[in-house]
């Protein structure tokens, strides 16, 4: 963070800080910069990757087909069809 | 200078699975209406929900095992996001952090001899939809069908240096994973696709020069013709300044017989890779493991290994059966049906590849089953059926697998008489209605004595032992 990123930052939110203020967010930032930094300096690599943070597993379903939509139903919403198809704005030349 | 090609191949497969990954949708969309096969959840309506196909896990694992792979025991989908209109929830459902199959090692043969290529991942994935451009100029017509038919993805290292080896390496793909029943892997009809990333640096250097990926080969042969072309070009750009390599995404245009640049090659930040809050880990435990590892199957060159040992079959046949898992079945059910390996193997290779062959049917398409094939060659070799006849019912067997051969040969007259009687007659009947060939096989002209007895057979429709008939002919001639 510097005075050139907090300039544009102030200017996206519609903020005016004070130089005072500006110097604080400034010392604020690189203080988190350094904390992030002792987290990289930390050996991980033989702790295993946390998948979720709570002790739960997906259920499974049987590989049997089934229709219970009609497209008909499904294309009610749509902006335009033709022939079964959707019809977006044209994406190759 | 010399260069060296470095090659690393992104393999997509479409899994054989019955339903859609993530929902139970129909996967296959061959013949089918434009959107007949989708619901809320593969259109990516908001608010719906996936539940993950249990058939595509088991598959993903089978995959990872024949590859090599170790198995990771938690793994996890993770959203890719991309914006196309092919792509309905405007991310695609895949595998980043925990991929179901990691670390693999699989051996190729070329004629440079044997070459370990390291599986980097094998990952599930989703299936994008189909965008059609030509039904109306101003639209672009989209078909949710093959959205979310699952996939798998297998990435290799760059271990190749050659379209030989690349080749080697597919074939070695699609032979394990069509063993392992998990896939077709028809690069023609779509359901195996291939990546290649490229680069080119100077033979015996250890830096990586600047890679491509090719995209949009649709056969074995167009894969060829783009890794020459491609590195083709790389050389000419670093030996002659023609141009300056650029990291990108280049399409391989086959009738112009070269590569287009499509874009500058994403990185995996420009995806924007999270964890799918809406699939929880899926949670591989030990029964799960073991029923997929114990239903493996013996691997191509443990099976020729044991039909040369265990059969006694040469080389030749042991190559042509074990091309496919459906043939090596077949082969050995009827082995053991009729108690006489070899002459199954004859029968495999020159009667019923022929037909498959006949009726454009990869081998993996085979419906007979070795047990009926097996009886069938009893019938033969018992002198019941002769072969002929036999090949007509082995026909009947393809159009119709519950045909029992001995039953649909009595109904259809195809059975071997011994009425003596019969035959006596026939060849009475033939001989003298030609006595221009029975001269002149009496002249010393052996084809005759062969058209006088193909007639007879022919008039005995088939069912007769031919060494009898050929005593019966020869000796009647004889007496004349
Ligand atoms: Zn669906």
């Amino acid at each position: 963070m510097d005075r050139v990123i907090l300039r544009r930052l102030e200017l996206l939110n519609q903020l005016s800080l004070t130089e005072t203020q500006k110097d604080e967010v400034i010392a604020f930032f690189a203080d988190r910069e350094n904390d992030a930094k002792v987290l990289e300096n930390i050996d991980t690599s033989n702790v295993e990757r946390m998948v979720h943070v709570m002790p739960v597993m997906t259920v499974v379903r049987e590989d049997i087909p089934s229709q219970p939509f009609s497209r008909d139903d499904l294309q009610k919403g749509a902006p335009e069809t033709d022939e079964g198809y959707w019809c977006v704005p044209r994406v190759v030349e | 200078m010399k260069y060296e090609t470095v090659i690393g191949l992104e393999v997509h497969v479409e899994l054989a699975t019955q339903s859609k990954i993530f929902c139970s949708c129909s996967a296959h969309s061959y013949g089918a209406e434009p959107n007949e096969h989708v619901c809320p959840a593969c259109c990516g309506m908001p608010g719906m929900l996936p539940v993950v196909n249990k058939r595509v896990v088991d598959y993903g694992m089978k995959a990872g095992l024949m590859l090599g792979c170790h198995i990771n025991r938690v793994t996890t989908f993770d959203k890719k996001s991309y914006y196309y209109p092919d792509l309905p929830a405007a991310y695609q459902t895949t595998q980043w952090f925990a991929p179901v199959a990691v670390n693999g090692l699989v051996e190729i043969e070329t004629s440079k001899g044997k070459k370990g290529v390291r599986i980097k991942q094998i990952h599930m994935e989703e299936d994008a939809g189909k965008l059609v451009h030509d039904i109306r100029e101003d639209t672009t017509h989209v078909d949710f069908n093959r959205t979310s038919v699952p996939l798998i993805e297998i990435v290799s290292q760059p271990d190749l240096s050659s379209a030989e080896e690349v080749v080697a390496y597919l074939d070695r793909l699609k032979n394990l994973l069509r063993y392992a029943r998990v896939a077709e892997c028809e690069m023609a009809h779509g359901t195996m696709r291939c990546d290649v990333n490229l680069s080119v640096r100077p033979e015996g250097s250890d830096k990586l020069g600047v890679r491509t990926e090719m995209k949009n080969m649709n056969s074995i042969e167009a894969i060829k013709r783009a890794i020459e072309y491609e590195t083709a070009r790389h050389i000419d750009a670093l030996e002659n300044n023609t141009e300056v390599l650029v990291q990108e995404t280049r399409r391989w245009d086959d009738i112009k017989g070269k590569s287009f640049a499509m874009r500058t090659k994403e990185t995996a930040g420009d995806y924007r890779y999270f964890p799918d809050p809406n699939v929880m880990p899926v949670v591989i435990d030990d029964n799960w493991f073991d029923e997929i590892k114990s239903s493996l199957p013996e691997f191509p060159e443990v099976k020729r290994e044991r039909y040369m040992s265990e059969y006694g079959l040469g080389e030749y046949d042991t190559e042509q059966i074990t091309k496919s898992i459906a043939l090596c079945e077949c082969f050995e059910e009827a082995a053991k049906t009729c108690g006489d390996a070899k002459n199954a193997a004859n029968w495999i290779i020159s009667e019923v590849m022929s037909i498959l062959n006949l009726r454009q049917m990869t081998y993996d398409m085979l419906t007979v089953s070795g047990k009926s094939l097996g009886e069938l060659i009893t019938l033969v070799s018992g002198g019941k059926v002769g072969r002929a006849n036999a090949k007509k019912i082995l026909a009947a067997m393809f159009d119709d697998a519950s045909i029992n051969p001995e039953e649909y040969a009595n109904a259809n007259g195809f059975v071997i008489s011994n009425d003596t009687g019969l035959i006596d007659k026939v060849v009475k009947e033939v001989v003298e209605s030609d006595p221009k060939s029975v001269a002149d096989y009496k002249g010393g002209k052996e084809k005759a004595l062969m058209a006088l007895f193909g007639r007879c057979m022919k008039e005995l429709k088939g069912n007769c032992d031919p060494q009898t008939l050929r005593k019966i002919l020869i000796e009647y001639i004889d007496k004349i």
